[in-house]
């Protein structure tokens, strides 16, 4: 039982797939380019809509004209400029590349740019930091040792002693 | 050199809200024409009235006018009759392009000219009638090769019938004194 309710479910579906239009083609190539063009040509009056989506009149009267444009052999790029050359650039999803549009490709390669020397400059900054570190304590521990080594034969001499070691305080 | 790094951000900051700020004031219909400056498409269509006269792109040469896609299904296309009826009578020139509205555009159309003479008629004796005369576009070639997504909308052709402006939505008082600049100067020319 359940499982007849399920495939009835399945099968209450299948007119909303066949809601779309059926127009012939003979050539499945032309069929796919036909199906590639209205989900790329963008409708003018519901704006957030291809033509294969949209039931305005003009998305219908477009998806026509790409039918009948189709059917004559003319290639993607012709069939898109015919629209271009009536509804302008606005009606391709794909914006052409031009003056006012260049920066869409611009700025997204201006930011990983800048994001790039951002870190890279950020992590020398850290190192740079690092290796101060390390270098001021070798430094200490090396004086250290140089102490060690050179303050022995004078230890009676302590007012020298003192005067040195504070002279070493200071940061060379 | 510290601070003014510290200020990018914010200054980024205020500069994306600028720009998505002044979106919002935005008209998404306007987005430019891929009609202006260029020729009035060629056709042959019947006078509305008169479906017997054809005539084409060559014969509303002469001097400047606008043409302007309307029907009577459209609302805002009945809004602004009675403006347009009162630029008429001020000299302008404004030639109807008759958009026929398919009942359903998916069906097939049906197609009744009396009776659509007859709805244009009643429509244009009550709301006042700016046109000069109406093509009857019923199959919307002309509609389709101007770029026009919906009704109404207007187009401002010169005396060599090159299209000047593309208006889309109504004209209105407000709205009306550019396109009025662009009209006078193409008849003082």
């Amino acid at each position: 039982m359940r499982i007849v309710m399920l495939l009835l479910c399945f099968f209450a579906t299948l007119p909303a797939l066949a809601a779309e239009e059926i127009l012939p083609f003979s050539d499945p190539k032309q069929q796919a380019l036909f199906r590639e063009l209205t989900h790329e040509l963008r409708c003018p009056k519901c704006q957030n809509q291809n033509i294969a989506d949209s039931n305005a009149v003009v998305a219908v009267d477009m998806r026509k004209k790409t039918y009948e444009l189709v059917q004559q052999g003319q290639n993607k790029t012709q069939v898109i400029e015919y629209m271009k050359l009536r509804y302008g650039d606005f009606v391709h999803y794909q914006p052409p590349l031009q003056l006012s549009t260049i920066w869409l490709w611009l700025l997204p390669a201006l930011l990983v740019l800048g994001m790039g020397v951002f870190v890279v400059r950020k992590n020398n900054q850290q190192q740079q930091l690092v290796n101060e570190e390390v270098s001021s304590k070798l430094d200490a521990e090396l004086q250290a040792m140089i102490d060690a080594v050179a303050v022995k034969p004078n230890s009676t001499d302590k007012s020298v002693a003192a005067e040195k070691s504070s002279a070493e305080d200071k940061p060379a | 050199m510290r601070k003014l790094l510290f200020f990018i951000p914010f200054a980024l900051f205020i500069g994306l809200s600028m720009f998505l700020f002044s979106g919002l004031f935005s008209d998404p219909r306007q987005h430019g024409s891929a009609l202006v400056e260029r020729q009035l498409p060629q056709f042959q269509l019947p006078d509305l009235m008169q479906p017997n006269k054809l005539l084409t792109a060559d014969e509303l040469k002469g001097e400047p006018y606008f043409l302007n896609v309307w029907g009577t299904w459209c609302p805002t296309c009945n809004a602004e009759l009675a403006f347009l009826t009162q630029l008429r009578q001020q000299g302008v020139r404004i030639v109807g392009l008759y958009y026929v509205q398919p009942l359903d555009a998916a069906f097939g159309e049906r197609f009744d000219l009396p009776a659509l003479q007859q709805d244009v008629q009643q429509k244009l004796a009550g709301q006042g009638d700016p046109y000069q005369f109406n093509l009857l576009d019923q199959h919307r070639t002309l509609i389709f090769d101007l770029g026009v997504s919906g009704a109404p909308e207007t187009f401002l052709v010169d005396a060599d019938g090159v299209i000047r402006a593309h208006h889309v939505g109504d004209i209105n008082p407000q709205n009306w004194p550019p396109l009025a600049e662009a009209y006078q100067k193409l008849v003082r020319k």
